[in-house]
């Protein structure tokens, strides 16, 4: 159980790694925007699930509704993130910001 | 008259922290907060109250006073913002933009005062007009009942866990600003109109005062709610809980009317005709 518990958290962290990389290392605002949109909610996922999974090391109703409620903040996560990345791209595309391309 | 200003704050500010030099220690266990009150809440608020959250149990009865004067705080903030943006001149517009909407062609129309905004045909819309946005649309469409099911149970939930009156009416009012967004001001106008909002805080200010005038007329002090239990029916310690929830209620209320206020104020600055 706690291997998988390690593992989950340190993928969850791997995905927050690339994503903060991402978002310092890409060149302009949409690019900027993939990682802080994808890479966030699935670090997110992954962590929850390990604290979920960390929660319930010992099964009673009361841990049981703590963890439901944790997958319930990723459902949560999982339609509001990418929906406020969309608002944002959309609202930068209107504004007429124009995407980068690599030769002008 | 700027000078004047100046030497007022600098003289204040230095009264103020010239004041701060009594204070006791930092973290001082001798002081008297630690010595006398603190001890008395942590020992007496449940049996007084039967609140487990001491914090809700002190800012919503030993301290009622001044949660109610925040509330109205809270409402003269409102208030302030609605007298310094409001705009009731109706000035006469020299043209308005209306969409045909099986084309997507936008007329600009002159001397358009008694035309309808919305027609089947034709739809009034802003200069900063986007298209509807099926995505943004139906996530928030999804997200909004969450949310305003979870501002409810803050609030409800404000004895047992963190939270109350204040944070819940924050959230109601967040999720219908995020409605406001995700569709426009005119659509969340005929759902909670400027009045129902004013309404609504108005309402919560005085479901406040009067819990507490209600205490008045039992024969006790304002807000001292044990005199409530004739009325509830049970003992003064339940009648004590009971009251508390109220009062959350009254500040949910008198929050959330006033952040959805305060949204359509700046939002269309004042105007109400158009915005986001």
């Amino acid at each position: 159980m706690d291997f998988f518990v390690i593992l989950l958290m340190l993928l969850g962290a791997l995905f927050f790694t690339g994503g903060s990389i991402g978002i310092i290392r890409f060149p302009d605002f949409f690019t900027r925007l993939h990682p802080a949109g994808k890479l966030d909610t699935m670090g997110l996922l992954f962590t929850m699930a390990s604290c979920s999974l960390y929660n319930v090391n010992d099964f009673n109703l009361n841990n049981f509704l703590v963890s439901l409620k944790i997958i319930f903040i990723v459902a949560f996560i999982f339609i509001t993130s990418p929906t406020a990345t969309h608002a944002i791209a959309d609202a930068g595309l209107r504004a007429g910001l124009v995407p980068w391309t690599k030769k002008r | 008259m700027k000078i004047i200003g100046i030497i007022t704050i600098l003289l204040s500010g230095s009264i103020m922290i010239y004041s701060t030099l009594d204070f006791p220690e930092w973290g001082d266990p001798l002081s008297p907060a630690n010595t006398h009150l603190s001890v008395y809440y942590i020992e007496n608020s449940m049996p007084d109250t039967s609140v487990p959250n001491i914090v809700t149990a002190i800012l919503a009865d030993y301290r009622s006073y001044d949660t109610m004067f925040e509330t109205t705080v809270i409402f003269a903030a409102g208030l302030a913002c609605f007298l310094l943006l409001r705009n009731f001149r109706k000035k006469k517009k020299e043209y308005s933009l209306y969409r045909h909407i099986p084309t997507g062609v936008t007329l600009k129309i002159k001397n358009s005062a008694d035309l309808a905004d919305d027609t089947k045909l034709f739809q009034r819309i802003d200069s900063t007009w986007v298209p509807f946005d099926l995505v943004t649309r139906t996530a928030s469409g999804l997200i909004v009942p969450f949310i305003q099911i979870f501002a409810l149970y803050v609030i409800a939930h404000g004895h047992h866990s963190p939270g109350g009156g204040f944070q819940g009416g924050v959230i109601f009012g967040a999720a219908f600003i995020l409605f406001a967004i995700s569709y426009s001001l005119r659509e969340s106008l005929k759902i909670i109109s400027e009045k129902t909002a004013v309404i609504l805080s108005c309402v919560g200010v005085m479901i406040y005062a009067g819990t507490g005038l209600l205490c008045l007329l039992f024969g006790s002090n304002f807000l001292n709610y044990g005199s409530l239990a004739q009325i509830l029916f049970t003992d003064p310690v339940s009648a004590r809980s009971l009251a508390i929830l109220f009062v959350e209620i009254g500040v949910g209320l008198a929050v959330a009317g006033v952040m959805i206020w305060l949204y359509y104020n700046i939002s269309s600055s004042g105007k109400y005709n158009q915005g986001l």
